[in-house]
């Protein structure tokens, strides 16, 4: 696999056990123990997949994630103490992928950042030729990863892509949050259905004419979310 | 019983009509006696002329009707006092005055029996229907005389007199009664402004105080009322601060433990990986290890979210659930041998998705702790205003007076057993922390015995607001399914 890792974590002790167990497990690692060091190493390095404590000292994970998502749209999976603080739904709007809570077991670990690696190869449709799709002025290109509106290339981190392809292939079809988070992020047991809500959101505000007034991606109220038909 | 305010604005109407009605009969009285006292006094000064002067003028004195007629008494009598005069010369054959025809007849008896005894004596008498005075005497030689007196005057002011008192009267009463329910207020004011503050205190606002103006024994009350109060209140805060401390130590401690703890979780798993490549005696240790790490996750994980709840910063993330959805997807993922039982129409409520997995999901860790390898049931039932979903394990059930604390924290049904050295041990917190999730929730948590052995745990949930229909047949038209079986789920 050797996909390279970028992992940013104060605490030495759980940056190094947290290193061997991903190196053990296929990965190529470089560490970081503060905001700073984090930004200048993924800027030489261009990981493929950053692990990002939120708690940094001198500077904020959260800052570190926005200065990232300003220039990319590489996966970045959160490390926060705690799962139900502001830090996770801001870190989620300021466009993480996923998140892992502390304490964790390194399978675990191992399992998201490979969920976020993963993020569905192009779709072959029988003939292995990925479909293109569209969405009202929305246009999808599974096979080059791409989306455009009106002709104009819309940039969409992969988990937005993922979530707009699973979505679009079944045009009026309710998909439920469950399904989307195991289709989307890989959970193949409960995870957190605010990881759909929020990608739902920051999905619309790339692709919506008018985010408050969805008509591209719409909520089924109590279940999930589905694409327009008739867009 | 009526209130104390009904009862002073009663008391306050009856005062007010005795006090009305005493002064009206005792004016009436006065009144009265005066004026008639007055009609008599000129009437008897009348009768003396007529008999001392008027009379002895005419000799010889008239002895029968036609005499008297002829005398011109009684025009004489008419001019001097305005008064008729009826003549009684014993035979049957009286002088009367033209208008009263039957005046002799009209006079009391008992009048006639004291001018018969030749004593001056009146009466007061309606003549030919007009109120009257009537005064009588007998001279030495000659007829009883009877002067009528017209009393018309005197009856017609004492009659306005008692319209006027009645009306009077009824006015003030009617006053009172329209003022004695604020007046009964007025003074009530600070026993009800004492009630007010003192409910404020027992519903937990000790900030409650009542106001000290007023009259002397009600401001004292009131004084000492927040002198309590005062006292209350210190010892409440102290108690809060003190409490809020220890918990705040709590929390702090256990949020210090996170960071050494997430390396101790991370590196035990590490070395569970290759636990077989080390010599038994340390594999053991390793394993131990393992497990002791895991232990201890389970129990700060557990400690610090029950202390969140100490601190009050819980809040609920509210959103529209399909009940059915959430209860599938739980049991597919914490307990999967457990039946499911579903009614036909979804559930969909307004609640907190995550919250209400924590809850299920430690009601099914405890089934399968307490209850291991029993068969568990998992319902969900609408009811009015919610729903509940029910898990009932054929289990061993827990001793009666122990159902009283299964949500208390720490408590195990069986005190030799401390929290266990298997995997994923409980903390003693998992139904104490669903208890507060459920609480949160606006939802409650109940516990009891089975009746074939087990035990039935039914957490309720409130429908916070319904579901427009329209969505409702939206969900359903559009997923037929209902909620997605786990097998398909575990499988992509």
């Amino acid at each position: 696999m050797d996909a390279r890792i970028l992992l940013v974590e104060d605490d030495p002790s759980i940056r190094e056990i947290t290193a061997i167990g991903l190196r053990a497990a296929g990965f190529d690692v470089s560490s970081a123990a503060d905001g700073p060091t984090a930004l200048e190493r993924w800027r030489q390095e261009q990981p493929d997949l950053v692990l990002l404590d939120v708690m940094l000292p001198r500077l904020d994970g959260l800052e570190v994630l926005r200065a990232i998502r300003r220039e990319s749209t590489t996966p970045v999976v959160m490390l926060t103490a705690r799962a139900d603080t502001i830090d996770v739904v801001v870190g989620l709007e300021s466009g993480a992928d996923d998140y892992v809570r502390k304490p964790f077991e390194l399978p675990e670990l191992v399992a998201r950042v490979r969920a976020a690696l993963r993020r569905h190869a192009p779709e072959a449709d029988g003939d292995g030729a990925p479909r293109r799709m569209r969405l009202g002025p929305v246009e999808i290109d599974p096979g080059g990863r791409s989306v455009a509106r009106d002709g104009a290339p819309v940039e969409l981190t992969r988990t937005e892509f993922d979530l707009l392809v699973e979505l679009a292939r079944h045009p009026g079809q309710v998909v439920d949050r469950d399904r989307l988070l195991d289709r989307v992020w890989g959970y193949d047991y409960l995870g957190d259905s605010r990881l759909v809500d929020v990608a739902i959101a920051r999905l619309r505000a790339k692709i919506e004419a008018d985010p408050a007034e969805p008509r591209l991606v719409l909520t089924v109220r109590g279940v999930g979310y589905k694409a327009a038909r008739d867009a | 019983m009526r209130s104390l305010r009904t009862r002073l604005a009663l008391t306050l109407v009856l005062l007010v009509t005795l006090t009305v009605a005493a002064i009206g009969i005792g004016v009436y009285a006065f009144v009265d006696a005066s004026l008639r006292d007055r009609l008599v006094a000129d009437a008897r000064q009348q009768a003396d002329f007529n008999l001392s002067v008027l009379l002895p003028a005419i000799q010889p004195q008239p002895a029968d009707r036609a005499a008297f007629g002829a005398s011109g008494l009684p025009e004489q009598f008419r001019l001097r006092g305005d008064a008729d005069v009826i003549a009684d010369f014993g035979d049957g054959e009286p002088w009367v005055p033209a208008r009263l025809p039957r005046a002799l007849d009209e006079v009391p008896p008992a009048l006639r029996t004291i001018v018969g005894r030749g004593e001056l004596g009146y009466a007061w008498q309606p003549m030919g229907g007009e109120p009257s005075l009537v005064v009588g005497a007998r001279p030495a030689a000659g007829p009883s005389l009877y002067f009528v007196f017209p009393a018309r005057a005197v009856e017609d002011a004492l009659g306005q007199l008692r319209l006027g008192l009645l009306a009077g009267g009824l006015v003030a009463i009617l006053l009172a009664l329209v003022t004695s329910g604020l007046i009964a207020r007025g003074i009530l004011r600070p026993v009800t402004a004492g009630a007010a503050a003192a409910r404020r205190i027992a519903d937990g606002d000790l900030d409650a105080r009542v106001p000290t103006g007023g009259t002397e024994e009600m401001a004292r009350w009131a004084r000492e009322f927040n002198r309590m109060a005062d006292s209350l209140q210190s010892t409440v805060t102290r108690l809060e601060a003190a409490q809020g401390q220890n918990r705040r130590f709590v929390a702090d401690v256990t949020h210090e433990l996170r960071t050494p703890l997430t390396a101790l979780v991370a590196e035990a798993s590490v070395l569970e990986a290759s636990i077989d490549t080390l010599p038994p005696d340390g594999r053991r240790a390793a394993q131990l290890l393992v497990a002791d790490a895991r232990r201890m996750r389970t129990l700060v994980d557990d400690l610090l979210e029950i202390s969140r709840f100490d601190a009050a910063v819980e809040q609920p993330a509210v959103q529209a659930i399909d009940l059915g959805r959430l209860v599938t997807a739980v049991v597919a993922a914490r307990h999967p041998e457990a039946t499911v039982v579903l009614p036909s129409q979804p559930v969909v409520v307004d609640s907190d998705p995550r919250r209400l997995e924590r809850i299920l999901g430690n009601l099914l860790d405890n089934a399968r702790a307490h209850a291991p390898g029993a068969r568990v049931e998992v319902s969900l039932t609408p009811v009015t205003g919610g729903a509940v979903i029910v898990v009932a394990d054929r289990g061993p059930g827990v001793a009666p007076d122990a159902l009283a604390h299964l949500f208390d924290r720490f408590w195990k049904a069986d005190p030799s057993r401390t929290g266990g050295t298997e995997p994923g041990g409980s903390s003693g917190l998992g139904l104490a922390i669903a208890s507060e999730h459920a609480a949160l929730l606006g939802g409650s948590l109940r516990a009891r015995n089975r009746p074939g052995g087990g035990l039935i745990v039914a957490l309720s949930v409130p429908v916070t607001q319904r579901l427009p229909a329209g969505h409702a047949a939206d969900t359903r038209a559009a997923d037929p399914r209902g909620a997605s079986p786990p097998a398909s789920r575990a499988g992509s």
